[in-house]
Formats: structure tokens, sequence, C-alpha cells
């Protein structure tokens, strides 16, 4: 059983989804950055799934900053998004750091996934 | 509430420990009247207090991390304390580089916080929370700068709110 999953999502096809449920921090950020790496290697857009999580801190930040920087680096589009509610433990650091248009963040899987499609040199 | 709860916690220094320390404190919050919002931020601020601790303060060797949660009438204090090598910079090499935001995140979540530490006689933060608030402590100590080319944090980047999604 894994209270904390991060698992890859196909379904789209040329984008993949890194869907990141319930706590992390730096005991999973490790795993978050192994599931990363996986996606960045699918060569196509890259969009992180946060709609399902509880908690991230700065670890976790982190690796999406640094996921993001290499996803631009090889012009894959790269988008981070949350779901209609989002919970403290999420929006609060994505507000108070201000990495809301830096990563960016968008309300919506579909959205995000079309945004990952478009915002990559592949588009 | 003359009988106010106090928990002392002491466990090896590693990444796994820092999640059991958020539920002791949602534990603690529980017995407490805390409103929803502070017990995030009271969240957010001892992860990153603790992940310092994992990250910074044992280099390889195996250490300590202590955190005390003082329950007041009208606040909690924590205090995260190891007895490592005091504050410096560099993480331990099996960590990937530290982002560099910890304690800017824990000064705009708490009341007040205060750092104390020498070389070679460990480290303590020691933060306080009022259960309900009149202000968000973020307003009056924001998170300054954004992430820089290198991939750490720049508290003098002045690029907030200015660069367009997706840089």
């Amino acid at each position: 059983m894994e209270a904390n999953p991060i698992v890859l999502d196909d379904a789209a096809g040329d984008v993949v989804v890194v869907v990141v449920e319930g706590e992390h921090d730096i005991y999973t950020a490790p795993t978050l950055r192994e599931r990363l790496e996986e996606a960045l290697g699918r060569g196509g857009g890259i969009v992180v799934d946060l709609t399902g999580a509880t908690f991230v801190d700065s670890s976790v930040l982190g690796a999406l900053l640094d996921a993001r920087r290499r996803a631009l680096e090889a012009g894959q589009g790269y988008v981070v998004c949350v779901g209609e509610t989002v919970e403290p433990g999420v929006q609060r650091i994505l507000d108070i750091t201000g990495l809301v248009p830096v990563l960016p963040v968008l309300r919506g899987r579909s959205e995000a996934i079309e945004a990952a499609r478009t915002n990559g040199d592949a588009a | 509430m003359s009988t106010a709860p106090e928990v002392l916690l002491t466990m090896p220094a590693r990444a796994e420990g820092v999640g059991v320390v958020r539920q002791a404190l949602a534990g603690m919050a529980d017995a407490l009247d805390c409103d929803a919002a502070v017990l995030a931020d009271m969240k957010m601020a001892v992860t990153e207090a603790c992940t310092n601790v994992v990250v910074h303060a044992y280099d390889e060797a195996e250490g300590m991390l202590e955190v005390e949660m003082l329950a007041a009438d009208e606040g909690l204090t924590i205090v995260v304390r190891d007895h490592g090598s005091g504050i410096h910079p560099r993480p331990s090499h099996h960590q990937p580089p530290a982002l560099g935001l910890g304690l800017p995140l824990i000064a705009a979540l708490s009341d007040s916080f205060e750092l104390k530490g020498s070389a070679g006689e460990g480290t303590e933060v020691r933060m306080t929370f009022a259960y309900a608030r009149d202000a968000d402590p973020a307003r009056a100590n924001p998170v300054t700068g954004t992430v820089g080319k290198d991939g750490r944090w720049d508290p003098d980047a002045s690029s907030r709110g200015g660069a367009p999604a997706g840089g």
C-alpha cells in the first residue's frame, strides 16, 4: 500500500502527467525526482498534477523547479496543475513564494495538458 | 488553561521522521482551539525547520532531531533543535542542493521566530504561532525573490509576478 503515491499517466499521449497525491516532503522528494526524470525522458510535454496533494514543502518545490528548468532547456512543455479546491498545505506555499506564474500553475488537468502541448518548442 | 500540554519528541534526524512530527503537531492542535489556517502554517514551518536539521545538521553522521511543543493561552511555541555542526549552508552529499527557502518560509509563516546556533554547538529554531490571528504574518515578513538561474532561491531577484507564464 502506498499512502502518498506519485504515478505517471500516459493517457494524454504526447503529454505525460505526473500525478502527485497525499503528503510530500524531504522523504518523498527523491521519488518525485525519479518520476520527473522518467517523465522528462519521454521527450514530450509534462504536467505535474497536484490536485490530490494535501501537503508539499520546499523540497517538493525544489524538485518541481529543477524539472521545469530541464524541460525548458530541452524545449519540452511544462505545467503544474491543481484542482477546483486546493488544500491549504499546497495553496499557501504556492501563494507566498509567488511561484504560480513561474512554474506555472493552472487550474484543471485538461487545461494544463493543452498548455503543456503548446508551451514547448515542438508546438 | 492551566494544564497546557507539552510535547517533547526526540528521534534520529532522518527524512522519514519529518512526517511523524507533522502528525504529532496535528494531534496536539486537536487538543487546542487552533484555526485551520494556522495549523497549516505550523505544519509547513515545522516541516521546513526539521528538514533543515535532516539536510544540514549532521553531514553524513547520525544525530538526533528534537522538537518541543509548548502550549500557552494565546499560542503554541515550537522549538526544533539539533546538536550538529551549527548553521552552514552545505547540505549532506546524498541530498540534492537545497532550494534555500526554508528560513524565509519559517519567517513568513510564524508570528515570531528566533534562530540560535554556533559552530559545533547545534542549532535551535524557536517559532511561535497565535491560535487565532488578527493579521497574516506573511504580509509582515513576505518571502522575497524568486528562483535563480542556478536553481536556488535568490532573495534579491525581483521578477515576482512579472514573469510571463512558462518563463
